[in-house]
């Protein structure tokens, strides 16, 4: 492969990998506070409707990229109002807001604007991205960042800035001790519920990142469902990360490569859905696994053999 | 006059829940600077008392004075505040965090106002850890520490923030032995810098080990306090043994016959994933139509004892035997088919299942024996005639047939059980703590039962931590301490002295 | 005795009801804001599904899937184990069906049919075995196995609809026909109403006999409602709790054979709106009780057929009765106190 093949072919996974990255690190911080977190889908189609519409209504893209995160953060409060407050469970209230994010969408589609088929604003303002020949300077990876959007660098310091978050600050410590061991947590005084909330609103955010960056980037427009399932890409990544911020963006990134593959991979014949069903059969495994070595070491140790 | 030697004083403490009286009356007085045991059987109100104090429950009546003011403690937090620090039973460890940051938890040391200042936590930490004598590493997650250095990390959490007094709730009961013996230097440390200790323990050695003064409890009243030399353990067991009266019991003086060996347990051993032995080599028969006790004080591997029975969990050595037959590879249901009937200790975790109704509970283990089924299916008839039938047998009040299970009170739950259980007229009654939170009369009616199945010819093993029940019911009593079973005794040779001796691990010497 | 039993009746039926009346008034004050003729949308909505026996046909064949996904669910609900599994082994089972029909098509019908039924109940009764055993014996949470496999299966079903047995001279990722002589007859007296309706209701009630008349179905439920008790009363907890996942695949992948031999009669890729996902909201939405979630089952068929004629007389979007999917789903959670999975 030529540099420059190399080059487009990073560039392809690293804008790809995006919404898939900010997915994964959404479900992360959820699942550190023991939650499994499948609305992220929903916040991130919410968030991307918003981005489209916004902009095509205002013509700026600032506005746009701000409403589609508060649009993704306050579905995820209802869903935090929904579980906290009113008891409902996890999964089920998680599909619900899902449900009601890819109806409300189409709905809205539907209703205001008459095209169920999908928004295109005929004019639609763009995001900034890295200006070409800015880095050209750093060979192969250089010319890949040029001409990522924002949200993508954005993403990429979200792996640092979550593991800084989850380790170095108090609030983090919190929400780890909330998730991992709720008993213990609340025996230093800390309150489970306000942590929970937390991780589900900063979900949001990053969910409504991911939107942005899937309609926003070079798109410019919105189609129903059109997450198709990166959401749940995310989750798996996590899932195989085993919620650690570094593993989880290398699985993300990992599934992302797979993703910008699979279409390529159309070319020498390879059917591109088996190279999909990667991620989520790499989080059954991984999961399966970790599971396993649990249960050899809670095994009752063996008598041991008396001497004759 | 307020006694400066007092640190802490509780007075008249009483404690309901519901109408179960945890706490009558306690009166207690911790000096200051001494290492203070309390020492009472299961259900005597330890736990209570402590959790009181830890700012769980508050008390119905009483006052408590610290450091010579009447304080209330309406949460944990406060406790803490207020410089109890409290060591429970199960730790309150996040087991991916070190020691540093477990210690700090909820209360972490800033830098920039913002970040963790890990620095300054790992060197606070190891102050304390040099200060107190402790070996740990500040660094070590939890996770990678044995148990008994787990007990130090909570141990120092509570010292960490100043604790005037410390209060440790049965802190053996999950060590090993040479743990054990480790946990009695740290006390002793802790009592040579001045620190004030309260202990919590039903183990006789432990108490003359490291104590100074020990007050004893005794069905939610406190007995007595003494200084710890000047009272032996004979003396201390003898305190701490309740004396409910049971009217009906055991007819003494008839020469009874029994037959062969219904239960046999050989070389039974149960190994935790760390080693820990909760069963060491168990050996003991039940013959038909005689009631074997088991007696001690609860955990120390009765649960075990009538698990492995049961079947519900396995052993990693020996043999158990039921009317001759090897089961100890066969499962649950199999061993109930040959002849075991089971009343687990807890009704609400093993025995019922609260959602489903009284005549599904009773019938669970019964369909095809008392014929309920016609044509493969369940009749609805059969089911309800033979349900009410069993509720009027056992004096089941409050119940009907439909009725969930969980809207019944404690003692009619534990009847329901009985019931299900006797239905089959098992060859081997295996019962565990049968009238925990039953008022007398409903004990009574079980003691009658599980009486009259032996004088059918039915072996018993009873298993419970209520003394006074066990000398009710048995012809021969066992005592299990620390997973072993110390002696088997005739109910003619056992007293409550020599039985409490060995039930609080000491008087191993023959009687 | 009436009186423990009406008292059950009401707490069963209250939150659901609640839920149900609390989405469809928010429904109409959607509906009263965009169109000014709610009366005659709702009207629609709701009733035009018997205006006509076409109407009807289509009505009944929409709360057939619905059905025996919700059925699966249940199953799977009282052993204690939170199966989200429906849209995936729904798909199994329907491909599982078209492949035996399209390729065997040689065989007597007498063969084929019941081959193709059984090929697509195995499918999906698969699918809910992996997650099952993997709950049982490894403790691997069972709500995202499932999840996971979904995706997977869906995958894996495109990659057939859209190379291996897709049918070139249609448009779209669609199979060939199975053979005419396999489609399930439709219900007498009303044509284009499949008898897997008849399938449906009769299994339905089967699934309320096995329930709660039969020893299997007491000792399922023990499983279900407290583990360790059942234990202690020597059922075969596993055995049971991996059966009934082995059912509750089964159920949807029935589903999706008597959809694709009745209703479809063929494999299409997207033919599903969310059955799976509605299917578990109508078990939730019943209290997991069979008759309950054939009556659920019912209800939302009628919604998601009404919406389309609600769109075609006034001018409400379809999508409304999407939007309200999604509510009534958080509102009946919500309210849904004794949940049966923890967290």
């Amino acid at each position: 492969m030529t540099a420059l093949q190399l080059t487009q072919l990073l560039q392809s996974v690293l804008a790809q990998s995006t919404p898939i990255l900010l997915s994964a690190l959404a479900a992360m911080i959820t699942l550190r506070a023991n939650i499994l977190n499948v609305a992220v889908e929903g916040m991130m189609l919410v968030a991307a409707f918003t981005a489209i519409a916004v902009g095509g209504l205002t013509g700026s893209v600032w506005l746009a990229l701000a409403c589609a995160v508060v649009a993704a953060i306050v579905m995820s409060q209802l869903l935090a109002l929904l579980t906290l407050r009113f008891g409902a469970d996890f999964i089920v209230a998680g599909l619900g807001i899902n449900l009601l994010a890819s109806g409300g969408t189409l709905f809205m589609l539907e209703y205001f604007y008459n095209t169920p088929g999908g928004l295109r604003p005929i004019a639609f303002p763009d995001i900034w991205h890295i200006p070409a020949g800015a880095l050209s300077f750093v060979p192969i990876l250089g010319p890949a960042f040029e001409g990522q959007s924002l949200i993508v660098l954005l993403g990429l310091l979200a792996i640092p800035a979550c593991h800084v978050f989850l380790y170095r600050t108090p609030t983090g410590a919190n929400l780890r001790a909330a998730g991992e061991e709720e008993h213990a947590a609340r025996a230093a005084g800390i309150r489970v519920g306000r942590m929970k909330a937390l991780s589900v609103g900063i979900s949001g955010l990053l969910s409504g990142l991911a939107g942005a960056q899937l309609a926003m980037d070079r798109l410019h427009f919105f189609l129903p469902d059109m997450t198709s399932g990166r959401g749940f890409v995310g989750l798996a990544a996590t899932l195989f990360g085993a919620g650690e911020p570094w593993l989880t963006a290398g699985a993300s990134l990992l599934f992302g490569f797979f993703g910008a593959l699979g279409d390529r991979l159309q070319a020498f014949n390879l059917p591109s859905e088996f190279v999909l069903m990667l991620p989520y059969l790499a989080a059954i495994l991984g999961l399966t696994f970790a599971r396993w070595r649990i249960h050899l070491l809670s095994r009752p140790a063996r008598v041991a053999e008396e001497a004759a | 006059m307020a006694d400066p030697e007092i640190l802490l004083k509780l007075e008249g403490i009483a404690k309901n829940f519901g109408e179960k009286q945890a706490l009558a009356r306690v009166d207690l007085e911790i000096r200051r600077g001494e290492v203070h045991v309390i020492c009472g059987e299961n259900g005597a109100g330890k736990s209570t008392l402590m959790n009181i104090l830890a700012g769980i429950h508050a008390p119905d009546a009483g006052t408590i004075t610290l450091d010579g003011r009447i304080v209330a403690i309406p949460d944990p937090v406060a406790a803490s505040r207020l410089g109890i620090g409290m060591v429970h039973q199960h730790f309150a460890l996040v087991p991916s965090m070190t020691v540093a940051e477990n210690l700090f938890l909820g209360r972490q040391l800033l830098r920039f106002g913002i970040f963790c200042d890990r620095g300054a936590m790992i060197a606070r930490t190891r102050e304390l850890i040099e200060q107190y004598n402790f070996r740990l590493d500040p660094e070590a997650a939890v996770r990678t520490l044995s148990v008994g250095q787990r007990q130090r990390v909570e141990i120092l959490k509570a010292l960490a923030f100043d604790a005037s007094i410390l209060i440790l709730d049965e802190p053996t009961a999950v060590l090993t032995p040479p743990e054990v013996d480790e946990l009695i230097e740290v006390i002793d440390g802790l009592r040579r810098r001045g620190r004030t200790i309260l202990f919590i323990t039903h183990k006789l050695r432990e108490v003359k080990a490291v104590s100074d003064r020990v007050t004893i409890i005794r069905q939610g009243r406190s007995i007595a306090t003494h200084r710890t030399s000047d009272v032996s353990e004979a003396d201390m067991a003898r305190d701490m043994v309740g004396r409910d009266v049971f009217l009906a019991g055991r007819k003494r003086g008839v020469a009874r016959h029994f037959g062969e060996p219904v239960l046999r347990l050989s070389g039974v051993v149960m190994n935790n994933a760390a080693g820990k032995r909760l069963l060491d080599d168990i050996c003991f028969e039940v013959l038909a139509g005689e009631v074997l006790g088991i007696a001690g004080v609860d955990g120390n591997g009765q649960t075990e004892l009538s698990e492995a029975i049961a079947g519900l969990m396995p052993i990693q050595a020996g043999t158990i035997s039921l009317d001759g037959r090897d089961v100890t590879a066969v499962g649950v249901g199999d061993r109930q088919q040959a002849g075991l009937g089971f009343i687990p200790e807890d009704r609400l975790d093993r025995g019922l299942s609260t959602v489903m109704s009284v005549a599904e509970n009773v019938a669970a283990t019964n369909y095809r024996r008392s014929g309920l089924l016609k044509g493969g299916f369940v009749s609805q008839e059969r089911l309800q005639r033979f349900a009410g039938a069993r509720i009027a047998e056992f004096d089941v009040r409050g119940a009907k047939p439909e009725t969930p299970a969980g809207w019944l009170s404690g003692g009619n739950m534990q009847k329901l059980v009985i019931a299900r259980e006797m239905e089959r007229d098992p060859r081997l009654l295996l019962v565990c703590q049968p009238t925990r939170g039953l008022d007398i009369g409903a004990a009574e009616f079980v003691h009658s039962r599980i009486l009259a199945a032996a004088d059918r010819g039915r072996a018993v093993l009873l298993v419970s931590s209520e003394l006074s029940e066990i000398f009710a019911l048995s012809d021969r009593i066992g005592v299990m301490y620390s997973g072993r079973l110390m002696r088997i005794l005739d109910r003619a040779e056992a007293s409550e002295e020599n039985v409490g001796q060995l039930m609080n691990g000491g008087g191993q010497e023959a009687a | 005795m009436m009186q423990v039993r009406t008292r059950r009746l009401v707490q069963a039926l209250g939150g659901p009801l609640a839920a149900i009346v609390l989405t469809l008034a928010l429904g109409f004050v959607l509906v009263a804001a965009i169109t000014d003729q709610p009366i005659e949308a709702y009207r629609e909505l709701l009733f035009a599904n018997f205006d006509s026996l076409g109407n009807f046909a289509l009505f009944l064949n929409r709360a057939t899937p619905l059905t025996l996904i919700a059925l699966g669910v249940i199953f799977s609900f009282r052993a204690g184990i939170f199966n989200v599994g429906g849209e995936g082994q729904l798909y199994a089972g329907a491909i599982s069906a078209t492949v035996v029909g399209v390729y065997l098509s040689g065989l007597t019908p007498f063969l084929l049919l019941p081959l193709s039924i059984l090929a697509g109940v195995i499918a999906g009764g698969i699918l809910g075995w992996i997650p099952g055993v993997l709950k049982v014996r490894l403790a691997v949470d069972e709500v995202v196995t499932t999840l996971m496999l979904n995706i997977i299966t869906l995958l894996a079903t495109s990659y057939l609809a859209n190379g291996v047995i897709r049918d070139r001279s249609s448009y779209g990722a669609v199979s060939r026909m199975v053979p005419q002589s396999i489609w399930l007859p439709s219900i007498p007296w009303v044509p284009q109403a499949t008898s897997g309706f008849i399938v449906a209701v009769l299994l339905a009630v089967a699934t309320w006999v096995v329930l709660f008349r039969t020893e299997w179905g007491a000792e399922l439920r023990a499983a279900g409602t407290n583990l360790r008790f059942a234990q202690a009363v020597g059922v075969p907890a596993a055995r049971r709790i991996i059966a009934s996942m082995w059912i509750a695949g089964g159920l949807a992948g029935l589903a999706g054979a008597l959809y694709v031999l009745g209703i479809g009669h063929r494999f299409e890729q997207n033919f599903s709106p969310a059955y799976g996902l509605v299917g578990l909201t109508c078990a939730l939405l019943a209290r997991i009780h069979p008759i309950g979630a054939l009556a659920t089952a019912l209800f939302y068929a009628m919604m998601l057929n009404g919406a389309a004629y609600m769109q075609i007389e006034t001018d409400v979007p379809r999508s409304l009765v999407n939007l309200l999917t999604g509510l009534l789903v958080l509102f009946m959670t919500a309210r849904l106190r004794a949940a049966p999975r923890e967290a």
